[in-house]
């Protein structure tokens, strides 16, 4: 009678826990579902919506202040078969020296002060937002997951707050906040896998019209400067080395041989991307024989370089220490580098 | 001047010498000439570049750099009139909006590279491995002071050393940091677009670095 009873109790505990892991789960799997369409819904409302916003980057104890503007006009052009959406958008560095970048469909113009203005052809700009956000968000599936957490109340507005999960811990973890009535990105944090913030984008100001704004018919009646083709340069160069490990999920998006912008450093370079993070390695002979790893941090950004024998490697990304460390590690060669 | 003088500074900037007598002479002529003194200069100036020694903000003269730099931008800015389909009012305004890009571009790169300060991070103390040196990229003050305001303040010797080497190490990790969201922006191309005249217009961009 005891060991029935006994028998009873461990049935009855082990249906209780199958029912709550199952409910469990079913919770998580509708919460990753709902996660998804409203990154869905973000990425949709990204490239639809006539939105005039601002938001400031908070990164080492420093705000820069962003105006972000984007609409959509229907183009009248008499020829009635040429009936086209055109897709506009501006984005300005509020503080400091003039960074503009201005798009109007696949052209993209840089407005900075290293350069005289220049435009490349591409169908998004590359800011402090991630660019995956406006585009197919299921890319990123394989290495991250997304949780809908839960609402809260940001820049004045019913907010839901998604995070996306890295599957490993060789990455960050992004938590996104969405305004619930347009589905637009009100705050964006960068957060370690122990929770420790690294840099947050928050909105500051947020107006969804039915029309373009001024500054975007102004933008519309601008000829942008000349596209620069980089086509020729895009094509992968054979380099005298290979990075032999990296998280799962990064590929190679480009490989060459450059000078570095501000430095005139001549350098070999690979470009690695997950869908979210760029990681960039750079290869160089240096003057000095040995040098031990250094590193800084600029908000989530690690840069990161070592010296071994007249080799010097660099690696730059939204990634973790040790991450940067294995790759810099896992960097081979194949031949003597040939000094450029 | 006669073509042998300028083939002695030649072999002289080289480090060849002729019998010790003659270049001595030689010398004498050149510190009296100031000719020979610009040419003295410029030799040396033409081996640095072809060796790539020269520093990154060699700046020889700054007017004309300034001149040159205007000239440039004024032609990139300008939209052009000709072709364009739209009514001058809204235009005019346009030019209104991109003007100062170009300005502020001057004063940048007369000011060169902007350093900012160091500071030894605590964070992460408990890793497996031992962080060597924790460099956080925070400006003084709340903002990022040019180069030679830092070497200007700290006139201690052993301290110099030590800011000179941070300030190296600085530029380097701004450098890359720098290119790196340069190569981001360049990678988002779409492909195959079609344009033929790339290498002129490449030609062109590194014209303008």
């Amino acid at each position: 009678m005891k060991l029935f009873s006994f028998k009873l109790l461990c049935f009855r505990s082990l249906c209780a826990c199958l029912i709550s892991a199952s409910f469990h789960f079913s919770v998580v799997a509708a919460d990753a579902e709902q996660a998804k369409d409203s990154l869905e819904r973000l990425s949709q409302s990204l490239r639809q919506l006539n939105f005039n916003t601002s938001f400031v980057v908070v990164k080492n104890n420093q705000a820069e202040p962003y105006h972000w503007l984007h609409g959509i006009v229907k183009e009248e052009i008499d020829n009635s078969l040429n009936n086209d959406e055109v897709e506009l958008e501006i984005l300005a560095l509020l503080n400091g020296p003039r960074r503009d970048i201005l798009r109007i469909n696949n052209t993209v113009s840089y407005i900075e002060p290293e350069y005289a203005p220049y435009s490349i052809s591409s169908e998004q700009i590359s800011g402090p937002i991630p660019t995956v956000f406006g585009r197919d968000i299921s890319i990123l599936e394989n290495n991250y997951h997304f949780v809908s957490v839960g609402k809260n109340r940001v820049l004045g507005r019913a907010a839901q707050l998604i995070r996306i999960v890295p599957t490993d811990s060789h990455r960050f973890g992004y938590w996104v906040w969405l305004d619930q009535q347009s589905g637009l990105l009100l705050k964006l944090a960068v957060i370690t896998r122990k929770g420790k913030l690294l840099e947050q984008i928050q909105f500051t100001h947020l107006e969804i019209t039915d029309t373009i704004s001024e500054n975007l018919k102004q933008l519309k009646a601008t000829e942008l400067p000349k596209i620069i083709d980089l086509t020729i340069a895009e094509t992968s160069t054979d380099l005298a080395w290979q990075v032999n490990w990296l998280p799962s999920g990064f590929e190679s998006i480009k490989s060459d041989r450059h000078r570095m912008n501000t430095s005139k450093q001549a350098v070999e370079f690979m470009l690695f991307n997950d869908g979210l993070v760029d990681i960039s390695v750079y290869v160089n002979p240096s003057k000095a024989k040995q040098r031990a790893v250094e590193f800084a941090n600029d908000g989530a950004t690690l840069v990161l370089n070592q010296v071994i024998n007249n080799i010097e490697v660099s690696v730059v990304g939204k990634i973790p220490l040790e991450t940067a460390k294995k790759i810099v590690n896992s960097v081979s060669f194949n031949r003597k580098l040939i000094t450029p | 001047m006669s073509e042998s003088k300028f083939e002695t500074i030649s072999s002289l900037v080289d480090n060849y010498r002729a019998t010790d007598q003659k270049s001595e002479q030689a010398i004498d002529e050149i510190l009296k000439d100031e000719h020979l003194l610009e040419t003295w200069q410029s030799y040396h100036l033409i081996g640095d570049v072809i060796r790539d020694e020269i520093p990154q903000t060699l700046q020889l003269d700054l007017s004309a750099q300034i001149a040159s730099a205007i000239a440039d931008e004024a032609t990139v800015l300008a939209p052009n009139k000709s072709s364009s389909k739209v009514d001058s009012g809204i235009k005019a305004k346009v030019i209104q909006l991109f003007k100062p890009v170009g300005q502020l571009a001057i004063a940048a790169s007369a000011a060169g590279l902007m350093i900012v300060g160091v500071q030894q991070n605590t964070a992460d103390t408990n890793e497996v491995i031992t962080p060597n040196q924790i460099v956080q990229t925070k400006p003084f003050g709340g903002f990022a002071n040019p180069v030679s305001f830092n070497y200007s303040q700290n006139t201690k010797s052993q301290q110099q050393a030590v800011l000179e080497q941070r300030i190296e190490q600085q530029r380097r990790f701004q450098a890359l940091l720098s290119d790196h969201q340069q190569q981001i922006k360049l990678s988002a191309v779409k492909k195959n677009a079609d344009k033929n005249s790339s290498a002129e217009l490449k030609a062109e961009l590194e014209k303008i670095n």
